[in-house]
């Protein structure tokens, strides 16, 4: 039965931190959703029309699952969720015939190795690369390394697993850590992901992110985000991204350009794309390029036009919806993922209604809770919380943001 | 009406979302119905659970909408941060 608002398939990781600004975009844009997710909901039995459970790892078997649920209730649209379902919706909205990106482009996107390969033979400056095989000997690749150089995970995200090594000792005790990390992991990778990993040439410089929408192989730029505290290593743990950026224009034109061209080489068209840049006076190299939005709770730092969501403009985008706007609000704004301080136990966090009182803050939401593991990078899968901000320049909130976090005290034990 | 939405929403609550959610380990009481709008708030697994905003959206929401079409909207009152034990938590990809 078709919907004439349009229905969506939304792919929800049990693990997003999305679902509430997915669901609360779809809800004021009046879109019917079918919910999809790799474990399954209580309400499954009693809402089969709404809740689905799919194998994200198998993107065959969940495109025809699919295939048959939409040939009695169609789909007009799929959005993936975070890095574990881009492949499998590109496979779904392939299978129904959907404008998406293609499954190759989407796949080259998710496997750093293969995104690496893909953008260096078009040219897009990328840093010097090579792919590590787990079962080899760590200390002979050791002696096969130009240091100081950066080992990660194939298929993580958000800096996890992510090591810098500054000599053989080094590289083989990141090797070893990094191995731990995969064999660890819950989520079902390729088997690629957990039997390789990347090593690459360390740049020295800042970073920014860049967030875009693809329209019909054009790639809008939503933002660019300063990353101000600097990234070099040993782990690369993201603290803060403000954004409009500080660079200077021809810089930021510099950043879009080449990001335009990854996303070219790759081959993606449509929907949001989250990239990372690192820049040095050699100009931007391309560290990574997902085809997905910005990940945790970072979303909120973004409005566009009359005060749409970044969710509500890739829904409305999947669903050919014309789009308000595409420009972000006049104010600076920005986000800080707090900073795990140690390993333990959260006791308590003390300070959140202070740090919420700063003069720009917009809001501190604490993600985990008293009880939980707090496990920083590599190893950490888990944000401890965020801070938002906004203010009338990057700087002030910038300000605001450090002025939060002071404020917070987290009891680890 | 309010009267009687409320006790139509919580033999609702009882006979099927309850026996629901709690194979997670949640629970949803009623707070109030006002103006034909039901206020929930959620405990056990389903706070702070990361799939608490589609649990009711997609399936409380949807049910209780379906059952009782006077119901415009469903809302949720729950401080999710403070949940202790939610079912499914979030984390980086």
């Amino acid at each position: 039965m078709p919907s004439s608002a349009g229905r969506l398939l939304l792919l929800l990781p049990t693990t997003t931190y999305r679902t509430e600004a997915f669901v609360e975009a779809a809800t004021r844009l009046g879109v019917e959703l079918v919910c999809a997710s790799e474990r399954p909901s209580t309400f499954e039995a009693l809402a089969p029309d709404s809740l689905l459970t799919l194998d994200f790892a198998d993107p065959g078997a969940s495109a025809e699952t699919i295939a048959q649920f939409a040939a009695r209730r169609s789909i007009d649209a799929v959005v993936p969720v975070d890095d574990l379902t881009t492949v499998v919706a590109a496979a779904i909205s392939q299978r129904l015939g959907l404008k998406a990106n293609s499954l190759p482009a989407v796949a080259t996107a998710r496997d750093k190795h293969a995104m690496r390969r893909c953008l260096a033979e078009a040219g897009v400056r990328v840093p010097r690369f090579g792919l590590l095989r787990l079962a080899d000997d760590p200390a002979v690749l050791a002696r096969q390394i130009d240091y100081p150089c950066v080992l990660k995970p194939l298929a993580l995200s958000a800096s996890r697993g992510v090591i810098r090594a500054s000599d053989a000792q080094e590289f083989v005790a990141a090797f070893h850590r990094i191995a731990a990390i995969l064999e660890s992991v819950e989520a079902r990778l390729p088997d690629e992901a957990r039997r390789a990993l990347l090593v690459e040439e360390f740049i020295p410089g800042g970073e920014v992110a860049l967030e875009g929408l693809l329209i019909g192989g054009t790639l809008h730029v939503l933002a660019i985000f300063d990353k101000p505290d600097p990234l070099d290593g040993p782990f690369f743990e993201e603290t803060i991204y403000v954004t409009p950026s500080r660079l200077p224009q021809a810089v930021q034109a510099r950043i879009a350009a080449v990001s335009r061209d990854a996303c070219a080489a790759l081959g993606l068209t449509e929907g949001p794309i989250h990239a990372e840049l690192r820049l040095n006076e050699r100009g931007p190299f391309v560290l990574e390029v997902a085809a997905r939005s910005i990940g945790g709770l970072c979303s909120r730092t973004l409005t566009f036009g009359t005060g749409l969501t970044l969710e509500e403009l890739i829904l409305s985008h999947a669903l050919g919806r014309p789009l308000e706007s595409l420009e972000r609000e006049r104010r600076a704004a920005g986000v800080m993922m707090i900073p795990i301080p140690r390993a333990g136990r959260l006791v308590s966090v003390r300070g959140a209604d202070d740090a919420a009182a700063v003069d720009g803050v917009d809001d501190v939401a604490i993600t985990m809770h008293p009880g939980q593991e707090v496990v920083p990078l590599p190893e950490g899968w888990q944000y401890l919380g965020f801070i938002f901000a906004r203010a009338e320049t990057p700087a002030a909130v910038e300000h605001a943001l450090r002025q939060a976090h002071a404020r917070l005290h987290f009891a680890i034990e | 009406m309010s009267e009687d939405l409320k006790t139509r929403v919580q033999e609702l609550i009882d006979s099927m979302i309850n026996p629901a959610v709690a194979g997670h380990g949640g629970f949803v009481e009623l707070v109030d119905v006002q103006d034909n709008r039901v206020y929930l708030q959620m405990g056990g697994g389903c706070q702070g659970c990361g799939a608490a905003d589609v649990t009711l959206k997609q399936g409380i929401e949807r049910l209780i909408k379906e059952e009782i079409p006077e119901v415009a909207e469903v809302l949720d009152a729950t401080d999710h941060s403070a949940g202790t034990n939610p079912y499914y938590t979030a984390g980086k990809a």
